[in-house]
């Protein structure tokens, strides 16, 4: 039967939490829910479905997911039922607890309720009930229990008092200033006062220890008769000390009394006791949570007058505790604060004597972890010695000592130091090989303190301070020698020069030429002329460039081109490619302003003759040049001759060689009969002047003369000078043509 | 009533079966919520306590190539998961190497992400963390003890603690138990752990198993012990166990 009751209860608490995850779900049903399970917390049911409810109401009315307001109307329904349980003095203390602690949260609750709603009385003479009958179990409760009504004191105190401008949230900000004038059931004055008497009962847990201390001194050798430090201290100090902040902080008017209290508590005064493993456990517990209050409190405030004090208070727990909880380890601070060399000074009375006598020497490992190159090399375990700074020796002597101690060195204990050493390095370098990850640490927070939004960075002043302070950096040359010294500097690999490339660049070369020679003064001041033994391109003037170029287009290839030409390779058209370029340049250049330039045409064609005729001479046949340029320079220009043009014929004159295809271009000029007088002008000069083309020159004048008949008097009038019979020849043609 | 308190305590006269499947809810809190307090986490919870767990830390941070390089996270953002991905495709071989590709595989499979400390509202509920290993009997969102890894981590949650002025007026233990911060260590600390937590269950459930009502007699709190009271006698009996792993412990408020 009683298998039968437990699988009931089993199966009402499996619905109640199904309720209770509902709720937790959407708050909506929060009413509902409470008012159902009200009736379960009464004592007519199985106490797990009655301790269940009360938590559930606890957890209810202390829940941030409900709204005040929703919790307000909710409270009042729960209010007679809990005053009930209260009061009901064989309550199961687990029920009990729940109950307060869901007292607690709804004093506020209905403080503000009834602050809004005087006229409720009822509802406040059941707050009331509550309140008084809490207050009256304070002392009689185990101290589970204790601790909560601490609690709900605590809230009566926040909703009983002023609170300062510094607004909380939700129901901790619920207030005795909130209360409106001549209310009639809450008189702000009495309220005031209550809870100043409960806040002293509050703080008396704090005043209660420190009277052990009068009895400590007083009978310091009867430990057995003074009260013991027991668990229930230590439990109501903390809950007490850990609900005090909120107080301190929103309340004004109780900052003081708590910091009173506070300082004068002082949770070390109990460790008189023997210290057994609780004791310490309660002690330390005492101890670090009115560190943290203390430190918490002046850190949130840190302007509050009191604040200096606190401080101090802190430091001064701190010493204390070092002192009496570390008492057990009280031999530890000289080691501890040497570090590893607590191992040397164990060993040295050891190794000392025998040093002398033995040559024997002790070689210690190095613990883990990052080491100098001096603790790598010292081998001595006096710590005189150790801490001896060497570079305060003068070099010379260093010298000296180093010397003689090492050529007198006992040549085995040399060899053992030697290899100590050696063990030494290749223990560290293989401790930092292997890390174990299961050892490595992983705490990276060292600066997890950083907050981002709290900025506790230096101002300028202090960095200066501090970098006045600083030692002087000193210029240490030698470490740094290896890794500032120049390394050698390797170039990358000139590209690979190709013959298209060495053509562009020597284009690009000529191409400065030209601009350059564009810059230079024309040569118009007329030189004293030097003669045939002048030296050509030797005045660095314009006219000397162009006999560079000129060169430089006729001659670089001469000699190479006819080779080059029956090889198919890419080479030839480099450079006869450059070559034809330059041509094409120093044309460009000639047609760009040719009256003034038919100068450097004529010396480049010359050149271009010159040329040709050393190949013919020394049996290169390479390609000719001469007359294709000739032509070309001439078709070039030809077409923009005016009649006034004297400059073509110094151009006919000056050329070096002239043939049929030549003078029939020049023939061709007559098409134009404004040209004929300068044709005509131009080509008996040449008749006039160079006698070997004498004979071609007149053959082209008679062409002229067949072949445009707007020329034949000009022509006329010269062949009657030099070819009379092909004059009387036509003269006579044309007779019998006139006379018919 | 006494008849059920009767029944109730005579079909269990010792104080193990009525109360056997009460849990006390833990939480675990480290710097980053990654190794101390998930190693903790995942321990407590395989051994079917209710467990959550946070970070005090400002930013969740693991080591990267260098000290001066750390893989540094933000809390309640960044899952394991996306961060066991990221920290495979940078480079598998170092962080298979130190470890941490096998706790982010393992955190993964705890529960989602981490989350900080600061930023968790105490009684909110926690329905939508059900996937959460140990997060059964967690719903409502409070713990009973709290256990920190790190000295710091304990005053950073007491300071925390003080600062939302204990609105739910729920006691809570806060126990810091101190772990080296490397896998090892956070090994023999998780074991160390889950013996405390065995330890303190027993004593809870032992003195939920006390049925009647609570004495207010002058014999008072003397004559009965309740499980807040023997929360230091579990501690220091403990201590001894693990002289390794130093404990403070303080009662504060949610």
């Amino acid at each position: 039967m009683a298998g039968s009751v437990e699988n009931a209860v089993e199966d009402q608490l499996q619905q109640l939490n199904n309720a209770r995850k509902l709720v937790l779900g959407d708050t909506t049903y929060y009413p509902q829910i409470v008012q159902s399970v009200l009736p379960i917390i009464q004592p007519t049911h199985p106490l797990p479905m009655r301790r269940w409810s009360a938590d559930f109401l606890a957890e209810v009315f202390s829940s941030p997911a409900l709204k005040i307001s929703q919790k307000e109307s909710i409270c009042l329904l729960v209010l007679e039922t809990l005053k009930n349980l209260i009061q009901d003095s064989n309550e199961d203390a687990y029920v009990l607890r729940n109950a307060i602690q869901t007292c607690a949260s709804i004093y506020p609750l209905a403080f503000n309720w009834v602050l809004a709603n005087s006229y409720d009385g009822p509802t406040w003479e059941r707050v009331m009930a509550i309140k008084t009958r809490i207050l009256q179990i304070w002392d009689n409760v185990p101290p589970a229990i204790r601790i909560c009504c601490i609690k709900f004191a605590q809230r009566v105190v926040l909703a009983q008092t002023v609170a300062s401008s510094d607004r909380q949230r939700g129901d901790l900000n619920i207030n005795l200033a909130m209360i409106p004038q001549n209310h009639p059931l809450l008189d702000p004055r009495h309220l005031e006062a209550e809870a100043t008497g409960l806040l002293d009962r509050m703080l008396g847990v704090l005043q209660e220890n420190s009277r052990y201390e009068g009895s400590y001194s007083s009978s310091s050798s009867d430990l057995t008769n003074t009260a013991l430090v027991c668990s229930s201290d230590a439990i109501l100090v903390d809950a007490t000390l850990n609900s005090l902040s909120i107080l301190v902080r929103t309340r004004p008017g109780t900052s003081n009394r708590i910091m009173n209290a506070i300082l004068n508590f002082n949770p070390l005064k109990l460790a008189n006791s023997p210290m057994t493993p609780k004791t310490k456990v309660l002690i330390k517990s005492m101890e670090k949570t009115t560190r943290m209050l203390v430190k918490h409190l002046y850190q949130r405030d840190p302007h509050n007058p009191n604040a200096p004090r606190l401080q101090q208070h802190v430091e001064r727990l701190m010493r204390s505790r070092a002192e009496i909880l570390d008492e057990s380890s009280r031999k530890r601070p000289n080691a501890d604060g040497n570090g590893q060399d607590s191992k040397r000074q164990k060993l040295t009375p050891a190794s000392q004597p025998k040093a002398p006598s033995a040559p024997n020497i002790e070689i210690t490992h190095l613990e883990p972890g990052p080491h100098s190159l001096a603790e790598l090399f010292t081998l001595a375990k006096d710590k005189g010695l150790t801490s001896f700074d060497a570079t305060q020796v003068p070099l010379p002597y260093a010298v000296q000592i180093t010397v003689t101690a090492l050529s007198r060195a006992e040549p085995t204990l040399f060899m053992k130091a030697l290899d100590g050493v050696r063990d030494r390095l290749v223990q560290m370098v293989k401790a930092e090989a292997d890390i174990n990850p299961e050892t490595a640490p992983l705490g990276v927070d060292d600066d997890d303190d950083y907050e981002p939004d709290f900025d506790t960075g230096e101002d300028t002043e202090q960095i200066l301070n501090k970098l006045d302070s600083a030692p002087p950096e000193t210029i240490d040359a030698k470490p740094l020698g290896p890794s500032l010294a120049l390394g050698s500097v390797n170039l990358p690999p000139a590209p690979i020069l190709n013959p298209d490339m060495a053509a562009k660049v020597g284009q690009g070369t000529v191409a400065r030429v030209f601009s350059m020679m564009r810059t230079l003064d024309d040569s118009t001041a007329r030189k004293p002329k030097t003669g045939l033994s002048r030296l050509a391109a030797s005045s660095l003037d314009r006219e000397s460039w162009v006999t560079v170029i000129a060169r430089l287009a006729t001659r670089s290839s001469a000699g190479l081109e006819t080779s080059v030409k029956s090889e198919d390779g890419a080479s030839s058209v480099g450079s006869a490619n450059l070559n034809d370029s330059i041509r094409e340049l120093l044309y460009a250049y000639v047609m760009e302003d040719f009256r003034r330039r038919i100068e450097v045409a004529a010396s480049w064609l010359c050149e271009e003759w010159y040329c040709d005729r050393v190949n013919k001479k020394h049996g290169l046949d390479g390609p000719l040049h001469y007359n294709k340029w000739v032509i070309k320079v001439m078709d070039g220009f030809i077409a923009y001759l005016n009649p006034a043009d004297k400059v073509f014929t110094r151009f006919l004159s000056e050329m070096p060689e002239l043939n049929m295809e030549i003078l029939s271009r020049v023939k061709r000029l007559c098409r134009d009969p404004a040209m004929v007088q300068l044709v005509t002008t131009s080509l008996y000069y040449l008749v006039m002047t160079r006698p070997p083309v004498r004979n071609m020159v007149l053959d082209t004048f008679q062409e002229i003369w067949v072949e445009f008949e707007d020329a034949r008097p000009f022509a006329e009038k010269y062949l009657a000078k030099w070819r009379p019979e092909f004059v009387k020849a036509v003269r006579a043609a044309k007779q019998p043509v006139s006379a018919k | 009533m006494e008849t059920s308190n009767g029944s109730a305590s005579s079909s269990a006269p010792s104080n193990e079966a009525p109360s056997g499947d009460f849990k006390l809810k833990f939480c675990t809190v480290c710097a980053s919520n990654q190794n101390r307090s998930m190693e903790a986490h995942l321990r407590l919870s395989e051994a079917q306590y209710p467990v959550i767990s946070f970070g005090t830390g400002s930013l969740v941070r693991l080591p990267g190539p260098t000290i001066s390089q750390p893989n540094v996270y933000e809390f309640n953002k960044t899952s394991y998961d996306t961060m066991f991905k990221e920290l495979e495709s940078k480079d598998p071989r170092l962080y298979r190497a130190n470890g941490l590709l096998n706790m982010l595989d393992r955190n993964r499979h705890v529960k989602s992400g981490p989350e900080r400390w600061q930023n968790w509202q105490p009684g909110l509920p926690r329905l939508d963390h059900a996937s959460d290993k140990g997060s059964e009997g967690c719903e409502g969102g409070v713990v009973d003890i709290v256990i920190t890894c790190e000295e710091r981590c304990w005053d950073a949650v007491i300071d925390d603690l003080h600062n939302r002025g204990a609105p739910l007026n729920k006691p809570v233990h806060v126990i810091n138990v101190d772990i080296k911060d490397n896998h090892e260590e956070a090994s023999v600390g998780g074991r160390g752990i889950v013996d405390l937590a065995k330890s303190l269950n027993a004593a809870a459930a032992e003195e939920r198993g006390k049925m009647g009502p609570a004495l207010f007699d002058q014999g008072g709190s003397s004559a009965r012990s309740s499980f807040d009271e023997r929360v230091p006698d579990v501690l220091a009996e403990w201590q001894e166990k693990w002289p390794n792993l130093p404990a403070t412990w303080t009662l504060a408020w949610f």
